[in-house]
């Protein structure tokens, strides 16, 4: 972006921050489309969650095998096929989008609590109690996370829950170092100078002042954190470790199909395509997130 | 200077020892057993497991066992469970191969990346950006297990090529270059595959880093003296944001001897990730212990290393 | 400038360039194959020491590196490998009180022996001990000369019990193996091989330092003795009929192992080993591939193949891809593949008659289990017919109990129950498990719900169990799956006897001898009788059987426990797969020697009872054609 508009729309004198970040979230393509990508992914796994709780599977039940079924290719009764047990993709795809979201989500909602409480007393006290946290971010790193992972789903067992927890608790180095380098900055700005000299108490200044400001950032971090959770969790299941069966996950249905692979390409085409078209809208979203919080104008 | 690296050397190594105990803690906390036989076999009387136990020190209590273990590390005789051979001898034998994809994956990100980043800086905010930007997260987007399989399927059926080891088998090669070529084309492959995420990091990295360099005021500067938009683009703008890159140099260290599972048990490549891998599954203690120390130490080593980078390169970084 | 442009550019250039190039080289490569045998192994070895191994990989490498004293044939009879010829016999001693009366027992024997037609060859006395040798070994014939002798007034002092909890006898019965050695053998080094070699490997594998899971095989062996340089003789302390087989173990060099330490033995032989097989050692590149080369002094002849090559590919799919790609040789086919396969002409298809089986193990301990009725009713409610269809492509039979049907001792009249899921649900409510109001069975309180285990990394018992899942569900039978990694599964549930039932398969060699899997006192945690299977006659059928040298009698007892066990349904035996392997159409003939010397016979790879990849060492790829012509052609 090259020099700086001369003339601005007067309505935008005293717009807040957010509605700043959100009208030039607005205007980029890009970012509305993937916005609409995600908004679908998410309604297509709320709806079939709910239609099958109230018992009505459409268009099949995930969980049914019908071994003469078995490995269909795609059809117009089988939409993605079927896959090894006879069970409908499409439908396992649909349960699986769920499963997914719900993992990215709370992930990312377990390494943002753990990485903000961390990041912001290390980045608001500094000095020793920062170099203290840092170097255990670092050690952190250098642990071997597939063993923790092992180690968890091992002992408390392969449910959702552990899973997600785990990868969690894998991830929150990023936000750590994110949120400790806005408080540093924050830290030295004029309001927060002047609440220390009026007496507010850390806590307050903390959540009143610098937080909020620190918010963009954050929320692009959390954004961002949502595809690498999903990515992690495909990855888990890849390998053997993920959920357990019958529930489907877009992870899982690749696992499964993958000694087909050679012969029953939608096993794996289809739920990859669904964890990089996932993915890519997040990253997009939360990329251009990012510029609209950052862009001068 | 000098006492900055030594309080770091020294913090380093207390932490060192603190990571190598709580994962080996984590390690043998996990249920399973390191028998190098099948569990269930029915060949394997009780008196051959209690041997196997006594050998490898499992009779005893965790914290003489870590001790055995960092003992047997430092004077050169740690022994692997699974085949009995020295452990570092285990590590060494893959490092080549190791080394080789990782540094030929970095060459790539690197010179891929930084080319699509400059050019996504120079027509930054135009449709031409906006693909750069896109494909960059094409490739962060990718799952690495789906492209692998992909890309492997579609060589096999497609074309029949040899895609698996380092090297094709069983054949004659008429000469040097055409077994020269074939070891590259088993290298270049995973590294490839390996690189896409680099790629695209890389190259956000850099477009974001010249952007904010093209708006300092010597930039402008240079334009009104009417230098080539190239030249101020190449000469000025990119070599301040090589200078981080420099500084991360550091972390090449860890990252050449890293692994990653996936790729390389899909193309059967001969690498630290499998080693790593296999020896969680058959809970190879030694080699695990042995390989978290040596991950861990380069990772610290990685970090000092580009902390010094930093300050020697940009005269803004104090060292603490 | 120039040169950042020149790096900017030219580096990703240059990569493409290389790409490109390696490319084009790799799919033009010529296809002109070394005379070398390329096989792909899913698992890698961990040692090439025939003693110390206890893995499929290992052992598949290390065969074509060894002998035995005693192998297979390709009909599965026993023949003589490193051992030209043997002979069992045993020495049955009766103690007596006095001197006296075992001289007098003797006269009694001498006169007696021919009317009794006990198959005697000599008999003597050492003090006050009567010691006969038979020429064959087991238990009816001394038990018969025992009666004898008290029905004739002499009382020989009683002997301890052969088993634990066994029933007294009065006599000592030590089966006694004679091996002559063939005298042109040599190893990879150019030593001779000698019985100072057997002996040896006995020593070693007993020798607690080595650590070898062989060590059980063994352990009934008294003593052994190297009267010459080319003859053993193996004394043991019991009849143990399964002893015969475990001479088919590789033979050590003593020469090279003899005077070093077991300890030092991984540095300087396991893993470049010398044996005297058809290939020896080439060179081990860890994680990649091994590879052997051929042994031209072999005792037997030269192989046609100049070296043989063992590929790791740790990922079935790049095995599969690898066979595609015609960087291995074989592959062993998934059954799913079998069929689109099986019409490819430019393949060679091998089936054989499977040497394992699968099941679900029902733990005993658990009250619900304890019941047979449930047992049953479980087996009847679960479509094995329907698995074999479409798990195994129909590449497979039921199981029918322990053994499966290529064994000599199998019992074909042992009927497999029927899938009849009304059946089952009337004997649940039999049993008093009526339906409960949510639609799982439930009796005095408890309801009708397991948990059912199995490994991850095992597709086949991933979908026994969902299937199982399901079917039980049908008859308000509640599962629930878990999956675990094998370590944690045998560690935290298995060993401690704590699990519900579990997805299994058991392996099996060609013997009869299940004495570990269900004896009642192998329930120790790490044995191998983890469900706590009790049956009495069962126990006593083990023990007879493994006393038992008698062909016909060891088909009689193996056909009753087969029965006894399929009847008591502590497993729920699933199915038996077949096994299958693919060639590339004629990539490989076998030339071989036939039974009079002098005779080659040229046959395509061929299918037998020991396997499609029995002969091994002579097959040959037919553009490097031998050099000995054949004097039979098999088209």
């Amino acid at each position: 972006m090259q020099g700086t508009t001369v003339l601005s729309s007067a309505s935008s004198a005293q717009e807040s921050p957010a509605a700043r970040v959100l009208r030039r979230f607005w205007s980029n393509p890009i970012a509305v489309g993937s916005f609409v990508l995600i908004l679908f992914f998410a309604l297509t796994a709320g709806i079939t969650v709910l239609l099958s709780l109230t018992g009505h599977d459409w268009p099949y039940n995930p969980n049914l095998t019908n071994l003469e079924l078995k490995l269909l290719p795609p059809s117009s009764q089988h939409w993605m096929g079927t896959d090894n047990l006879g069970r409908d993709v499409f439908s396992r795809m649909l349960h699986g989008a769920s499963i997914s979201l719900t993992v990215g989500l709370v992930a990312v909602a377990v390494s943002l609590g753990i990485g903000m409480v961390i990041g912001a007393i290390a980045g608001y006290f500094g000095g020793i109690t920062d170099q203290i946290l840092m170097r255990a971010v670092d050690a952190l790193l250098c642990f071997p996370t597939f063993f923790l992972i092992l180690t968890v789903v091992a002992l408390l067992g392969p449910s959702l829950l552990n899973i997600v927890v785990v990868i969690g608790l894998v991830s929150w180095t990023g936000t750590a170092r994110l949120v400790r380098s806005e408080f540093l900055t924050l830290r030295e700005s004029e309001y927060v100078k002047s609440a220390r000299v009026l007496g507010q108490g850390a806590f307050h200044i903390i959540t009143r002042h610098i937080l909020p400001n620190a918010a963009a950032p954050i929320l692009v971090t959390a954004v961002l954190g949502i595809p690498d959770a999903i990515l992690q969790e495909a990855g888990l299941s890849f390998l053997g470790f993920g959920v357990q069966p019958p529930q489907a996950t877009w992870g899982n249905i690749i696992a499964d199909g993958k000694t087909y692979l050679l012969d029953a390409w939608w096993l794996n085409l289809f739920p990859g395509l669904a964890i990089f078209i996932a993915s890519l809208s997040f990253y997009l979203a939360g990329d251009a997130l990012r510029e609209a919080a950052e862009s001068k104008s | 200077m000098i006492s900055f690296v030594i309080r770091r050397l020294v913090l380093s190594v207390v932490l060192l020892f603190i990571i190598s105990i709580i994962s080996f803690f984590i390690v043998t906390l996990t249920p399973g057993s390191p028998y190098p036989w099948g569990e269930l076999n029915p060949k394997i009387s009780p008196e051959v497991k209690a041997n196997f136990r006594k050998k490898f020190h499992l009779d005893r209590p965790l914290h003489e066992q870590y001790g055995l273990i960092m003992r047997d590390l430092f004077s050169g005789n740690l022994r692997s469970i699974k085949d009995d051979r020295p452990v570092m001898s285990r590590i060494l034998e893959r490092l080549p191969a190791t080394v080789a994809l990782n540094l030929t994956s970095i060459v790539i990100s690197l010179s891929f990346g930084t080319l699509l980043g400059v050019f996504a800086a120079r027509y930054a905010g135009t449709w031409k950006d906006g693909a750069g930007s896109f494909i960059a997260f094409l490739f962060i987007a990718l799952p690495g297990f789906w492209i692998t399989y992909v890309v492997v399927v579609a060589l096999v059926k497609g074309f029949g090529v040899p895609i698996l080891g380092t090297h094709s088998y069983g054949i004659e090669f008429p000469n040097a270059l055409a077994s020269g070529l074939d070891t590259l084309w088993h290298l270049l492959l995973p590294a490839t595959i390996l690189a896409l995420g680099g790629i695209a990091s890389q190259s956000r990295y850099i477009r974001a880093s010249m952007i904010e360099s093209l708006r300092e005021d010597y930039i402008r500067t240079a334009r009104s003296k009417g230098l080539y938009e190239d030249v101020i683009l190449l000469k000025h703008a990119l070599r301040n944001s090589v200078r981080p890159i420099i500084a991360g140099i550091g972390m090449v260290l860890p990252a050449l001897i890293g692994g990653a599972v996936v790729i390389e048990t899909i193309f059967a490549y001969p690498g630290m990730g499998r080693l790593g891998y296999e020896a969680v599954l058959e809970r190879d203690y030694p080699t695990l212990v042995a390989l978290n120390f040596v991950v861990a130490a380069l990772v610290l080593l990685g970090n000092l290393v580009s902390d010094l980078l930093s300050a020697a390169v940009d005269p803004r970084v104090r060292l603490e | 400038m120039r040169s950042i442009r020149l790096f900017l550019y030219g580096i990703p250039a240059a990569l493409i360039l290389l790409l490109a190039m390696a490319f084009l080289n790799a799919s033009f490569l010529s296809v002109a194959k070394k005379n070398e045998m390329s096989v792909g192994t899913l698992g890698e070895p961990s040692t090439l020491n025939p003693i110390q191994q206890a893995d499929s990989a290992s052992a598949q490498v290390a065969g074509l590196m060894f002998n035995g004293l005693l192998k297979y044939n390709q009909d599965l009879d026993v023949v003589g490998d490193l051992a030209t010829a043997w002979q069992l016999s045993q020495e049955t001693t009766f103690q007596f009180g006095t001197g006296e009366e075992a001289a007098k027992a003797r006269y009694l024997l001498d006169n007696k022996r021919v009317a009794g037609n006990w198959p005697i060859t000599n008999i003597q006395t050492e003090g006050s001990n009567l010691i006969i040798t038979l020429s064959q070994p087991g238990l009816t014939d001394s038990e018969n000369i025992a009666n004898t002798l008290t029905e004739s007034g002499l009382h020989p002092l009683p002997s301890p019990p052969l088993d634990k909890g066994g029933k007294e006898r009065s006599f000592k019965a030590e089966p006694i193996i004679h091996f002559n050695l063939r005298k042109d053998v040599r190893w990879h080094d150019g030593a001779p091989f000698t019985s100072a070699d057997v002996a040896f490997t006995y020593h070693a594998i007993m020798d607690e330092r080595v650590a070898s899971p062989s060590s059980s095989d063994f352990e009934l062996v008294s003593s052994l003795e190297t009267p010459g340089p080319y003859s053993v003789v193996v004394r043991y302390k019991k009849p143990f009929s399964p002893a015969l087989l475990s001479w088919m173990q590789s033979i050590l060099p003593a020469h090279l192992l003899g005077k070093v330490e077991p300890a030092k033995w991984p540095e300087i032989y396991n893993r470049h080993p010398v044996g005297t097989g058809p290939f020896k050692f080439e060179r081990w590149k860890t994680n990649e591939f091994i590879r052997l080369v051929k042994n031209p002094d072999y005792f037997r002849g030269s192989p046609w193949l100049d070296s043989i090559v063992f590929r790791v590919l740790p990922d079935p799919l790049t095995l599969q891809l690898a066979f595609q790609t015609k960087q291995v040789d074989f592959w062993a086919v998934e059954p799913w593949a079998v069929s689109s396969v099986e019409k490819d002409p430019r393949f060679d298809l091998f089936s054989s008659a499977g040497g394992m089986y699968n099941y679900i193990g029902w733990n005993l301990q658990r009250p619900m289990f304890q019941d047979v009725r449930l047992r049953k009713a479980l087996a009847e409610a679960v479509n094995v017919p329907q698995m074999i269809k479409y798990i195994i492509y129909g590449r497979g039979v039921q199981s029918t109990g322990i053994f499966t049907p290529k064994m000599w001792f199998f019992n074909p009249k042992v009927r497999p129950l029927p899938y009849d899921p009304k059946a089952a649900a009337a004997l649940l409510d039999e049993a008093g498990w009526k339906v409960g109001s949510d639609g799982i069975r439930v009796k005095n309180g408890t309801r009708l719900s397991f948990t059912l285990l199995a490994n991850n990394g095992n597709e086949i018992r991933k979908d026994i169990a969902t299937l199982v899942q399901d079917d039980l569900k049908k008859i308000g039978v509640e599962v629930k799956v878990e999956i675990y990694e094998w370590s944690v599964l045998l560690k935290r549930f298995v060993s401690k006897g704590e699990f519900d039932a579990i997805v299994l398969g058991w392996g099996l060699g060609n013997g009869f001898d299940q004495y570990g899997i269900w004896h009642s006192s192998q329930t120790h945690p790490e044995e191998l009788n983890f469900i706590h299977y009790n049956n009495p006659k069962a126990d006593h059928l083990l023990t007879d059987l493994r006393q038992e040298y008698n062909r016909a009698e060891i088909i009689r007892l193996a056909g009753d426990l087969q029965q006894t066990i399929y009847a008591d349904q502590p497993y729920l035996f699933l199915f038996v797969p077949e096994g299958t392997s693919v060639m590339w159409k004629s990539s490989y003939r076998i030339r071989r020697p036939g039974p009079k010397s002098g005779e080659w016979i040229d046959s395509p790879v061929r299918m037998t009872k020991a396997g499609w990849d029995y002969d091994m060492e002579w097959f040959y790829r037919p553009e490097y054609a031998p050099n000995i012509p054949a004097t039979t052609t098999i088209r």
